[in-house]
């Protein structure tokens, strides 16, 4: 099982692309198609990373960023979390919100910024708000849809046990859900990601998107390269760590209900 | 017994319709008269005012327009581009293992990360605008082709090989058939985020026409009315749309069904 065969040939397969698309790029420079301005060297882009992490300039920013990804993903996912799982469980609280919430749904995100900028300014708690805007409807949904799914025999148990609501929320709702819930923080902490990066594009005096901005303004496309490759391996870090957890919490209920079937 | 299923539905709708008219009386209270204490903040007749106002003239429908017309260029770039590159890796392993994992690290790259990029390529066009669209709309449509290419059961393939379907007839009469639900609820979700990536694009990416500029302009003159205005009538659009889509999806899962059965 453990002894499974390095699989060279899709490897090599798959540097096929990347060398392809630095082979194109390496001669477009070297035969000058493009200027400067519009296309920089492969190796520039190395040396800008390098430059932007040495000058401390890039951890600064990309520090600035999550921080605001973190307080509005505290904020959207929990006000998700908290009404998917009343919702779920009330049908009368489903009725009330359901409607509305699916409603406003219908707004694409970027078109509440403009009303966020003129109510609550250009600072960061407008971002806040943006970003928790984008963090709470996956939360909310997948919520939602993993508390519906915890099968009957369970509330059933813990009827006959009498369970109290703190137990019955901590030992039964939550773990019954969890696949769903850790499916959801993924999904809206991704989100979260792309939201910062969206509201500091749009006004702002720090944070990567700020970077990228400031990069395009001053026709330094270098810079702006580099953000992409940045906000690109943050997102994918993210992603990658949420769903080892994934798989991990996943083969705990797996094991669980291989042993009571 | 029917009385009682209709009494039932009314008080589901009844709770339903609460909390939003809850919401704008108080709306209505705090804008108005004694109570009024946010000045910026519009009332609810004031924003139907203002939709009465943009109505009575043909610049509202222009920019409404404008907006659509992009939103299904872009889409529909997207979904012939994206449907074809998810065909491709689904047909071929080769092709999966050569693309996919590329594909898998520039989709890491959140959406509008690409656009300071974009616009230094192509200038504040209509171009960069489309083309984030595109982008927006290329990625579900890909990812949902190219699992429901995979998941064809492994019994219709043994009878395409018995009746000797082999390239485009197997593709057509056989593959795509067989990998339409996936395909559709592909072409679901691309039609969403193009419709969410086309107010970022309208944004960021300054137009003279489009609901994303409109609603950017009463940013601009403070005319918080005209901002609530633009963002209801985005989101009237793009619920209307993603309806027409489920409808026509649902027609041709219907069609489906009956050549099934016959």
């Amino acid at each position: 099982m453990f002894l499974t065969r390095f699989d060279w040939k899709s490897k090599l397969l798959a540097l096929i692309v990347p060398l392809v698309v630095l082979t194109v790029w390496q001669s477009l420079v070297s035969l000058h198609v493009f200027s400067e301005l519009i296309l920089i060297p492969p190796l520039t882009l190395v040396s800008t990373l390098v430059e932007l992490a040495r000058s401390g300039e890039l951890t600064l920013n990309i520090l600035e960023s999550l921080k605001r990804v973190v307080s509005g993903f505290l904020v959207g996912a929990s006000s998700g979390f908290i009404l998917g799982v009343v919702m779920a469980l009330s049908p009368f609280l489903n009725r009330l919100f359901g409607p509305f919430l699916k409603a406003l749904q219908q707004v694409p995100e970027f078109a509440w910024m403009p009303l966020i900028i003129l109510l609550f300014g250009i600072d960061e708690l407008a971002k806040v708000i943006f970003v928790s805007i984008g963090a709470f409807y996956p939360m909310l949904f997948n919520t939602w849809q993993g508390v519906s799914g915890v099968p009957e025999k369970y509330h059933e148990l813990a009827r006959v046990f009498d369970y109290k609501p703190h137990r019955y929320l901590t030992k039964v709702i939550i773990p019954g859900a969890l696949p769903s819930i850790i499916t959801g923080i993924r999904l809206s902490l991704g989100l979260s990601w792309m939201f910062v990066v969206g509201a500091e594009l749009f006004g702002s005096d720090s944070g990567v998107g700020y970077m990228m901005t400031w990069g395009r303004q001053l026709f330094q496309i270098d810079i702006v390269i580099a953000g992409l490759v940045v906000i690109g391996t943050i997102g994918f870090l993210m992603n990658a760590l949420l769903q080892i957890a994934e798989t991990r919490f996943l083969q705990w209920r797996v094991s669980i209900d291989g042993r009571s079937a | 017994m029917k009385r009682l299923i209709i009494n039932k539905r009314t008080k589901a709708v009844a709770v339903s319709v609460t909390l939003p008219v809850v919401l704008l009386i108080l709306w209505q209270l705090f804008t108005c008269g004694m109570f009024a204490s946010f000045k910026l903040v519009p009332s609810p007749c004031k924003v139907l005012n203002t939709f009465v106002i943009l109505f009575s003239g043909p610049a509202f429908l222009h920019h409404i327009a404008a907006s659509l017309e992009r939103v299904m260029s872009g889409f529909l770039i997207g979904i012939v581009t994206g449907f074809s590159f998810g065909l491709l890796m689904g047909l071929s392993r080769t092709a999966e293992k050569i693309f996919a994992p590329s594909f898998h690290a520039v989709r890491q790259v959140p959406m509008i990360g690409w656009i300071p990029l974009i616009i230094m390529w192509f200038g504040m066009t209509e171009l960069p605008r489309v083309l984030i669209i595109s982008i927006a709309a290329f990625y579900p449509i890909a990812l949902n082709t190219f699992a429901g290419v995979r998941n064809v059961p492994r019994h219709y393939l043994e009878l395409a090989a018995v009746y000797d379907y082999k390239g485009w007839k197997l593709i057509r009469r056989i593959i795509i058939p067989a990998a339409l639900p996936s395909i559709i609820t592909g072409i679901t979700l691309s039609l969403g985020m193009s419709w969410a990536i086309l107010m970022a694009a309208e944004i960021f990416i300054q137009t003279e026409f489009g609901i994303g500029t409109q609603i950017q302009m009463g940013r601009d003159r403070f005319n918080m009315a005209l901002v609530v205005a633009g963002i209801i009538t985005v989101g009237l659009l793009g619920f209307s749309m993603t309806m027409l889509v489920e409808k026509l999806a649902k027609a041709v899962e219907r069609e489906r069904g009956i050549r099934t059965e016959l």
